[in-house]
């Protein structure tokens, strides 16, 4: 978007009234509305982000905490192992 | 009468190697998603949803890479019987499990973000939906199916495998709304020096679980013969 700037009032003589030129009231509730909705586009992305890399994370440690029962289900089955072998 | 041997113990560099591919992993991790959250400016186009690339792409990637593994290892095991290379093949699949179904939810939570539209049916997400099914097919056959069907889940694995070119030249084949084969390269710098972490840190994650994982199905294999050696010891 291109940059909006006041335009730069005219120099006027020492004893005559300048007018004060600057950005509209309709530029100025323009330009608040695309901000509201540009900060309301990048606040929904960023829970679009946040889900993403949550979902990630979820995988990640659900098969973690699969590995882990598995190491303990196979230590436990090599302590039963041990122990059938000290009986003999 | 021999007693049966328990699996043999002591330092391997096999042993190791999944850890530290684990531990080296996350300084990685922390720095991408760092990058990816403080020094990457925002895409033009596709604003700030933009940042689930630099890990929904990994994903993608690695979903590919297990499953091709899967396929070789599932070929090596149907060609010479190894219980080996079917522990690669499972423990590949496994990996391949997690990382398709991450990025076919981060695919659609990005789709809806940029298109409006979670699934749109494009080719690519279709032929990675189909890849997913397929090692959902393979993983509930070796786990749930008899002994019988271990020569039926590896031609599904090799199965799967063939299914990753297609995937990848899906863009290229058919007309699809994700971008060609080339955007990676094509990434300017800044974005480039936050892709790449990620992609590494989340490559050592899965070679580090695919290692890990390989060691336990090969004790289960020999705490298995174990067992039977305990219970029926040869004459």
């Amino acid at each position: 978007m291109n940059e909006i700037v006041p335009n730069t009032p005219p120099s006027a003589p020492d004893d005559e009234y300048a007018p004060v030129v600057g950005i509209s009231k309709e530029d100025t509730a323009t330009l608040r509305m695309l901000e509201g909705k540009a900060a309301d586009k990048t606040a929904r992305d960023y829970e679009h982000i946040v889900w993403a890399y949550g979902v990630l994370w979820a995988l990640f440690a659900a098969y973690g905490l699969f590995l882990w029962r598995r190491s303990a289900r196979l230590r436990a089955d090599m302590n039963d192992l041990q122990r059938a072998l000290d009986k003999r | 009468m021999t007693s049966p041997t328990p699996p043999a113990a002591g330092f391997r560099l096999s042993h190791v190697l999944p850890d530290l591919c684990l531990f080296a992993a996350m300084p990685l991790l922390v720095y991408s998603v760092h990058r990816v959250f403080m020094s990457t400016p925002i895409e033009q186009s596709m604003g700030t949803a933009f940042k689930i690339f630099f890990f929904h792409v990994p994903m993608g990637w690695l979903c590919m890479l297990m499953a091709l593994i899967s396929g070789v290892a599932a070929a090596v095991q149907l060609r010479r019987r190894s219980s080996g290379a079917a522990a690669v093949a499972l423990a590949a699949a496994e990996i391949g499990f997690v990382t398709g179904l991450g990025v076919l939810l981060t695919g659609p939570i990005w789709g809806h973000a940029t298109w409006g539209k979670p699934w749109t049916g494009d080719a690519r997400q279709v032929s990675t939906a189909l890849l997913w099914l397929v090692i959902v097919a393979y993983l509930l056959l070796r786990h749930y199916g008899p002994r019988s069907s271990d020569r039926l889940a590896a031609a599904l694995a090799i199965f799967g495998a063939v299914n990753v070119p297609i995937i990848y030249y899906a863009v290229k084949l058919w007309k699809t709304l994700h971008p060609s084969t080339g955007v990676v390269g094509s990434l300017p710098p800044e974005m480039w020096a936050t892709f790449w972490p990620g992609l590494a840190g989340l490559l050592l994650v899965s070679l580090g679980l695919l290692g890990l994982r390989i060691r336990q199905l090969r004790l289960a294999d020999e705490l298995d013969a174990a067992w039977v050696q305990l219970e029926d010891p040869p004459r």
